[in-house]
């Protein structure tokens, strides 16, 4: 397993463990009996065409991996946003068996994200779920049931590894069109070793109205280290994933890069909701991005919780006239972390608009970046864009910046921006005090409050969960 | 064509104490090793100088107001006892202890090549010396003028306001014909002593096919005002850098501007308020018009280093556009490391409110009468509060002429 030095104090060499003697059969997992494949850390091509050999990959799936692992290598890394030089891309497993992902135990957990899951009330199978500890927990029933309905109506909700062998047509029309494994180094590094991730395909007109969240899934690479989500809207249909949960996530791998694409056809909707929350070892880049075609819409639901760094800007393209992209992102920076997160709207066509919302919580030296790309091309004219970025800073030691880039060449256009920091007013804590409130929950109140207009459009569970979660960050950290 | 002789030997810099003419030559050879700046530096990327050759400009005429022996600044009227209005070259020997340790230490010309270029050639200018507590009511104008095409005008403005001294100061770049081309600048260097509140704006309307480059830097002490107003109409291309440091608590920095850019005229502006220390307070308003193929860049910082605890700083550029073939970007940033703070910006970009504007045509107000009611209600607020009738005007009038 891929441990790494970290302030956490990550377990040296956890006592390999079976979980689940009967895995294989239960699951199915398709590595042949007779193969032992010994994951080795590194990047070179011999890794990249194991890890093809391994999933059993058609060839040009291969190939694509293997250029992209040269597009990777030669491109710079990025000299802007956070520090990334720490990175050391040679100590990175970039593909583990599902049974060598297992091999922790939960006393390997760092009491901290223990005490975490206690607060937020996770039942035990879950908790052991999102330790990487098991690979499931109890939502099979409810998943099952769902799963029926959909395959009914003819919509495809699986995991990517199965639709590149179960749906190659689908898959090679769409699979890299949105972001080229050239577009930056990080979605090349994706390329070249992606495994997990989910693929979505919404026949023409059909409305999805159950969320479908990632961890309905039975897979233990669901939440892969490179995973590669695809989700294909047809015309007219409307569909809300969900990807990740409130709870922290602890794994040992140091890097996540993952890249999501997603194509909305005319009329339709698509909404993605995301809540990071990767235990704070992690590097976290990630690249995602849809098109949207006319008269459709694009949301992008992105909160950011955990992690040590994330640089993640959701991005639309707005290909036709009266398309719509929104996005809505929340980043808490605590101790150590540095969240530079925010958006790109780029306008193609005419008569398109978008929004972009920030909020953002910077507390004991954590730094929270807004960072946000608004083009519009010679040509699309008649567009408006608005951008609106709130920071609140909970103490002197934090730090927030707001860096937003706006490119116009087109005519006619409507373009705001506005942005404000600020600490936990004086005047709200004396009025909520006022009443009798303790300064704690006082404040716990007001961070709540301000990240508002992002719970109210999670799920309620994931809204309670969020609560709880901002509560047990405050505790003991302002006043 | 650089010839093998350098510029510093022009008798334009003749009579120049020693210590000027050496700070000149370590310029001049910052200028000759930096490179252009080119669109790869953030800071260049939207502004394109790879036509620009400034040793093509070599050529000096005298800016500031000695020019044509007429003083045409307030110099002469009776000023209070002790302050020095003078043209910086000129005084440079007899006030060196007052100039030496200021001039190019807020504009450093290690910057840039360009700045390098206006340290080591600027062609005159003036210095201003207010002692402390002197209050000076009637406005001072600096006035520069540029007559010939193919020429370098780099007037200079460096300015000290001692302790709880007050004033208005305002430069006006003026070309004699419209259409002349050239090479100009219009940099100022502005410290405020404690408790000082002081004026400053700066009015260019140099020739339509010049290349402008102004930096301005201001130093703010405890409890210090300072009001800085841009009015930006001339050159073909214009880059302005307006930064203020807030030095001392209490100090409180005001940078407004307008910029009207038509035709094919490109303006760039570069802006930071440098929170330095807390309790301090700075408030930022650009507002700009373009009409025709003109485009504008605005880029601004906020940056409230971590000490500065509860500062107060404000940014807005607002940019109407007139035509569909102008373009205005707007980059406002923040740089925030403290947490009792209030920080606020906005940016806008967006075209004449159809609704305003048939409001007015429905009580018969003409198209063209009612957007000229439009512009100058928008630049109103900044306006109204230039300290200068006489620069008022001077942009009324030039709104007029342009609106038609």
């Amino acid at each position: 397993m891929a441990t790494l030095p970290q302030e956490r104090g990550a377990p040296a060499a956890p006592p390999q463990i079976d979980v689940g003697g009967d895995y294989k059969e239960k699951y199915g997992f398709f590595v042949p009996e007779d193969y032992i494949f010994k994951a080795k850390r590194g990047l070179n091509p011999e890794i990249v065409k194991e890890i093809s050999w391994m999933k059993k990959e058609p060839e040009w799936m291969t190939k694509m991996r293997l250029r992209s692992l040269e597009i990777f290598r030669k491109k710079p890394m990025p000299t802007w946003g956070a520090d990334l030089s720490v990175i050391d891309f040679e100590n990175i497993f970039y593909y583990l068996k599902a049974s060598d992902k297992q091999s922790k135990t939960w006393d390997d957990l760092p009491p901290d994200i223990k005490k975490t899951y206690d607060r937020l009330g996770v039942p035990e199978a879950e908790r052991k779920f999102l330790a990487g500890v098991s690979a499931q927990y109890e939502s099979e029933v409810v998943y099952h049931s769902l799963h029926e309905e959909l395959t009914k109506k003819g919509v495809i909700f699986t995991d990517t590894d199965s639709a590149l062998r179960d749906h190659p047509e689908l898959f090679k029309e769409y699979f890299g069109t949105i972001i080229p494994p050239a577009d930056n180094k990080f979605a090349a590094l994706n390329t070249a070793v992606w495994s997990g991730g989910s693929f979505i395909y919404i026949p023409k007109g059909v409305r999805v109205e159950i969320p479908l969240q990632a961890y309905f899934r039975i897979n233990a690479e669901n939440m892969g280290q490179f995973e590669r989500t695809l989700i294909i809207c047809d015309e007219g249909s409307f569909v809300h994933y969900i990807e990740g949960c409130t709870a922290p996530i602890y794994t040992t791998d140091s890097l996540h890069s993952a890249v999501v694409e997603i194509i909305v056809k005319r009329n339709a909707r698509c909404r993605y909701t995301t809540i990071q929350n990767w235990s704070t070892n992690v590097f976290n880049l990630v690249t995602k991005r849809a098109q949207v075609f006319g008269d459709a819409t694009m949301e992008w639901v992105d909160g950011n919780l955990g992690s040590q760094i994330t640089m993640k800007y959701p991005s639309v393209y707005l290909m036709e006239p009266g398309a719509k992209g929104d996005v809505l992102s929340v980043a808490f920076a605590g101790k150590g972390q540095h969240q530079d997160a925010g958006g790109k709207m780029i306008h193609v066509a005419p008569n398109t608009t978008s929004t972009i919302t920030s909020k953002s919580i910077s507390k004991a030296g954590g730094r929270t970046s807004y960072r946000g790309h608004i083009k519009m091309y010679p040509g699309a004219n008649n567009c408006k864009s608005f951008v609106k970025c709130d920071a609140l800073l909970l103490d002197d030691e934090s730090r927030s910046d707001t860096y937003p880039y706006n490119d116009v060449d087109a005519e006619n256009v409507t373009l705001g921006h506005e942005a404000t920091v600020s600490k936990v007013s004086d005047e709200q804590l004396f009025y909520l005090m006022s009443r009798g409130i303790p300064r704690s929950e006082a404040e716990t109140m007001i961070v709540n409050g301000f990240i508002e207009p992002f719970t109210k459009e999670l799920p309620l569970e994931y809204a309670v969960e969020l609560n709880r979660l901002i509560q047990l960050e405050m505790e003991g950290s302002v006043g | 064509m650089v010839s093998t002789q350098t510029p510093l030997e022009d008798v334009h810099f003749q009579g120049e104490p020693d210590w000027l003419l050496d700070r000149r030559r370590a310029a001049f050879d910052l200028y000759t090793r930096l490179p252009m700046p080119s669109r790869t530096d953030e800071e260049w990327r939207r502004t394109d100088v790879s036509r620009l050759d400034p040793a093509q400009f070599m050529r000096f005429e005298k800016a500031g107001p000695e020019h044509d022996g007429s003083p045409t600044t307030m110099i002469g009227a009776d000023l209070p006892d002790g302050v020095i209005l003078e043209s910086l070259t000129g005084t440079a020997r007899e006030n060196a202890r007052l100039i030496e340790p200021r001039l190019f230490s807020l504009l450093r010309p290690d910057r840039d090549r360009l700045a390098a270029f206006h340290a080591a050639l600027f062609t005159g200018g003036v210095f201003l010396y207010v002692p402390d507590g002197v209050t000076i009511e009637k406005p001072i104008i600096g006035r520069h003028s540029s007559f010939d095409d193919g020429t370098a005008v780099l007037p200079h403005t460096l300015i000290v306001a001692g302790k709880n001294s007050r004033f208005n100061y305002l430069d006006e770049y003026i070309a004699d014909r419209d259409d002349e081309q050239g090479y100009r600048t219009g940099s100022v260097e502005i410290f405020l002593g404690e408790g000082a509140q002081v004026s400053y704006v700066s009015v260019q309307k140099w020739g339509r096919n010049a290349w402008h480059f102004s930096d301005q830097r201001a130093e703010l002490s405890k409890d210090s005002a300072l009001r800085l107003f841009n009015v930006t109409l001339g050159g073909r291309f214009s880059k302005t850098r307006v930064e203020a440091s807030l030095m001392g608590p209490g100090a409180d920095a005001e940078l407004k501007a307008i910029y009207f850019a038509s035709g094919e005229q490109f303006f760039d502006f570069h802006t930071l308020q440098d929170h330095q220390v807390g309790r301090t307070r700075s408030d930022l308003l650009f507002k700009g018009a373009l009409q025709d193929r003109a485009s504008t860049v605005y880029a601004g910082l906020i940056r409230i280093e971590k000490g500065a605890a509860r500062s107060d700083a404000y940014q807005a550029n607002r940019n109407l556009v007139l035509s569909d073939h102008a373009k205005a970007t707007s980059i406002p940033m923040l740089e925030i490391d403290n947490n009792d703070v209030r920080c606020t910006h906005g940016a806008t970009v967006g075209p004449v409110d159809p609704q305003h504007l048939f409001y007015l045509r429905s009580r018969g107000i003409p198209e063209s009468t009612a957007k000229r009611m439009i512009v100058q209600g928008f630049f109103g607020d900044v306006l109204d509060r230039i300290p200068f009738e006489h620069a008022r005007t001077l942009i009324e009038a030039e709104l007029e002429s342009r609106l038609g």
